[in-house]
């Protein structure tokens, strides 16, 4: 049974021989296409539903997690969760818009990691004895008494709550719940409310805010929102947010803080409202974000960690009144942040390397979180080091031309045809191009020096004028014309400029540089790296191919590349969920080593090395190099 | 006419040498400039004809490139690396008064900032265009930008950040260099990674360079107007005392 079956995919039109029983989500995966999966192909996200258009008889009955996700309306249709089918007659498959990554653009979902459920906040019921002149216990050590009668557990009481405790007690018939965190008893509720027990897990963003309602009980999440982080009106990036806060004093940090807590709150509200439930019943709240927006979140005074060396105000994680700092939940909730590792290392790596488990791997992992600043995490179970690099906000489309947010009608996608010369692309909601988002400016990278259009320095190959009509003289410079004015929205011919290829050659150069550097400090080389996780909103979106082919990373072999989403987002409710895992937070801020990689010696030299598509050393990316060679359009 | 063709020769080989030195630079050469610096040393060349049109020609050249968007930062910081490796074979050959003539500029990274590629460009560039530099390198303390400003009686400071909170470093400097008297005697020029024009507005510095090729036309702007100030400052001190008496 070793035949190898052929599988269409459509609307691409690619096609692939896999051998009999791969699941339609890995013939995708070995031909690059992107299906959407959170769950890691364990079938319990529902996101990656495709239809069989044929081949049908040849798969697998459905599995109970298809019979979760299908409607009935889909399965008629031949609708299967590529991550369950399993080929073994020749097929074609469609991959609706939906189930394609690129629809979701605020992207708040990433892997689920199951941890044991193990939340600081418990509830028990109980039913006490009424006091009576034989026993006339105060009201505390009746509940006190119970608790360890009945439950085993001692605990103490939050003196606010004692205060209304006689009246409580007596109205609800000395029937009530008692709410604990950890041993401090936070609330007494009239009647059994034991089955309502949520907890909230945000990750704040420097540009967009990702909560997450998850249920104590269960451990599950209840819903999900998105919100843009409210403080990017006093700058885009954290920098210009700190020497906001430090010019304007106080004031202007506690305004930076409400900004902040009042986003968190519309979060709060949006997800209590559809989840049917009041703010009061939200008991706790985790939150993970760098180590600038903890700052900002907590109202520590965050001029330091502007200034070289980069110390942070608290490296531990922090327990504070979620009340004190305006969230909107439960009066006595506790809010916790989670550790953070150092000045440009914050929770949102804490986070990200508890969720792809690299402290305990056997295998080297490489995480990339890529965003305006990216960190690099490297490391298996017995070292982990880490480093940040400014990469900028070229890849969001900033101080590009045409360069836009991934909204609609961004280009997403694009191609060049290599004999042609001309284009293909995709555009968000498939609306008329307005401009050009990251994943398309990565693509365009990638396409231009693949058909010879630019060299590896990044110039523009100006011969190739007399083979395409694209590259030209504009307003600003040499530019490649990726949308003729009468196909976009805009009414003008959207380009991409030489300047605008500049910007990106030195984000990804600060990017390649923190991989490079740390692999040479941490002892490693590409053929070490057993996994490459690439993490952050933005990543889902990207081609793995593509970013390899213009050297954002170092060449490492496709399958081993795999999009974890928002990983922070996980780690929070990982921690939301289990006192384990904060303690486990703890250990990995204290484990992971911190790399200044602007203060190596070898940094200057290797981010000029890194400028080069994909790098000034060819040899280091044979796979480019050959593919390069292969197209005729190496230029040197 | 024998004569007369030797020289001709002569200055063939002089001119040939110097073209070597520019395409040294333009195309980042290490080997190549220190080879063609020797070999001017050798054919007779004037050091310092060697540095200005050798050596600066070619930084010239590719300063023009990276404006016209056609190079970019590695073939910068390459032909800065070519023009030092021809600066050490032909700059112990200077008569000690040229160097520094033209003018003296402090230069480093601000406080709490510890990125300076930007700067090393900067610096190559001031170079070429035959200033003396100090480099002062990276996360430079405020007091130390005006220590060194004094003691090297330079015209200019010039300062760069990558980062916006260090920007206030910058300012620290504008407030010290008010403070001491010195504003208008010292010029500051700014630029890096987080500085704009409207920055440079509210800092109160003199000048600010969106790139490398900008920095050296307004330093040289920066550096005469200090010297035609301190021109008219002896000139109206020399007055001065005829007033005094006057009253």
């Amino acid at each position: 049974m070793s035949s190898e079956i052929e599988v269409v995919f459509q609307p691409y039109g690619k096609r692939t021989l896999i051998p009999s029983g791969t699941t339609i989500i890995d013939a995708a995966k070995k031909l690059g296409i992107d299906i959407s999966s959170l769950c890691g192909g364990r079938g319990t996200c529902g996101k990656c539903k495709v239809k069989v258009q044929s081949g049908i008889e040849g798969l697998n009955p459905l599995t109970e997690q298809e019979l979760n996700h299908l409607s009935k309306d889909e399965i008629e249709t031949n609708f299967r969760l590529a991550c369950q089918a399993r080929v073994t007659l020749p097929s074609i498959v469609l991959v609706p818009e939906i189930s394609r990554i690129g629809k979701q653009r605020l992207q708040t979902e990433g892997i689920e990691v199951p941890v044991e459920l193990k939340p600081l906040v418990k509830k028990y019921f109980l039913k006490l004895p009424k006091p009576t002149l034989h026993d006339a216990r105060s009201d505390e050590d009746r509940i006190l008494d119970a608790l360890k009668d009945e439950h085993g557990r001692s605990g103490f009481f939050d003196f606010d709550v004692a205060r209304s405790l006689p009246i409580v007690l007596r109205e609800s018939d000395w029937a009530v719940t008692t709410v604990m965190w950890g041993d401090k008893i936070i609330a007494i509720e009239p009647g059994d409310t034991t089955d309502r027990c949520f907890g909230f897990a945000v990750d704040i963003g420097t540009t967009k805010l990702a909560g997450f309602l998850v249920d104590l009980n269960k451990g599950s999440v209840v819903n999900v929102v998105a919100r843009t982080n409210p403080q990017i009106p006093f700058g885009e990036d954290v920098m210009s947010r700190i020497a906001f806060a430090i010019t304007g004093g106080w004031n202007a940090l506690s305004e930076l803080q409400k900004a902040v807590v009042s986003g968190i709150n519309e979060m709060i509200e949006e997800c209590c409202k559809k989840g049917g439930l009041k703010y009061e019943e939200i008991y706790e709240l985790c939150f993970a974000g760098n180590t600038c927006m903890q700052l900002l979140f907590l109202g520590l005074w965050p001029r330091h960690v502007a200034f070289s060396p980069y110390p942070p105000v608290l490296r531990r994680g922090v327990d504070t009144d979620a009340s004190k700092l305006g969230l909107r939940s439960h009066i006595n909730a506790n809010a916790h942040f989670l550790p953070v590792i150092g000045g440009f290392v914050g929770a949102d790596s804490v986070a990200d390397i508890m969720a792809v488990k690299m402290l305990e791997s056997n295998e080297t992992i490489m995480d990339i979180d890529i965003g305006t600043n990216t960190e690099i995490a490297i490391g298996n179970k017995e070292l982990v080091m880490i480093d940040s690099c400014a990469s900028g906000p070229a890849f969001e489309g900033m101080e590009i031309k045409f360069g836009m947010r991934a909204a609609t009608g961004a280009i997403e996608k694009i191609s060049i045809d290599s004999k042609t010369l001309e284009i293909n692309y995709r555009t968000i909601d498939d609306k008329a191009p307005v401009g050009i988002c990251g994943s398309g400016l990565i693509d365009i990278l990638a396409e231009l020096l693949k058909s010879g259009i630019i060299d590896v320095k990044g110039t523009f190959v100006k011969e190739m004028t007399k083979q395409t009509n694209r590259l030209r003289q504009g307003p600003d410079g040499w530019e490649f014309v990726l949308a003729w004015k009468n196909e976009t929205s805009t009414n003008t011919d959207i380009a991409i400029t030489q300047a605008d290829i500049r910007e990106l050659q030195k984000a990804k150069a600060a990017m390649h540089t923190g991989c490079e550097i740390l692999m040479k400090r941490i002892n490693v080389t590409e053929k070490d790296i057993d996994k490459l996780y690439i993490a952050g909103a933005f990543g889902n979106y990207i081609d793995p191919e593509n970013a390899r082919t213009i050297g954002i990373y170092p060449e490492i072999s496709i399958e081993k590349i795999h999009f974890v989403g928002n990983t922070a987002g996980t780690g929070a409710r990982m921690c939301l969920a289990s006192k384990d895992m904060r303690e486990y937070a703890e250990e990995i801020s204290k484990k992971v080593k911190y790399f200044e990689l602007a203060a190596d010696p070898d940094f200057q030299t290797e981010y000029i090395n890194s400028i080069y598509l994909p790098h000034v050393n060819l040899n280091k990316y044979p796979i480019t190099k050959g593919l390069l060679q292969r197209l005729g359009s190496l230029r040197l | 006419m024998e004569h007369r063709h030797v020289e001709d020769e002569m200055m063939t080989a002089k001119e040939e040498v110097l073209k070597k030195l520019v395409q040294a630079v333009v195309d980042g050469n290490l080997e190549l400039a220190e080879e063609a610096a020797r070999e001017a040393v050798n054919a007779g060349v004037e050091p310092y004809k060697a540095i200005i049109d050798g050596l600066s020609k070619g930084m010239e050249i590719v300063g023009e490139k990276y404006d016209a968007k056609e190079f970019f930062l590695p073939e910068l910081l390459l032909a800065g690396d070519a023009m030092y490796a021809g600066l050490n074979v032909l700059l112990p050959l200077l008569p000690k008064r040229e160097a520094g003539e033209k003018g003296t500029v402090i230069l480093g990274v601000v406080e709490g900032d510890i990125h300076d590629i930007g700067k090393n460009i900067v610096k190559a560039m001031l170079t070429a265009s035959g200033y003396k530099v100090i480099d002062l390198g990276k996360d430079v303390p405020v007091d130390e930008f005006i220590k060194r400003a004094k003691e090297e009686r330079a015209q200019v400071i010039a300062m760069s950040t990558l980062m916006t909170p260090t920007l206030l470093s910058i300012q620290t400097v504008e407030e010290k260099l008010k403070a001491e008297g010195l504003k208008g005697k010292v010029k500051t020029i700014i630029g890096g990674g987080s500085v704009s024009d409207s920055w440079r507005e509210r800092a109160g510095s003199d000048a600010y360079g969106k790139d490398a090729m900008e920095a050296v036309s307004k330093v040289k702007l920066l550096i005469e107007s200090v010297k035609a100030a301190a021109l008219q400052l002896k000139d109206s001190e020399e007055q001065k005392p005829k007033k005094e008496k006057g009253t």
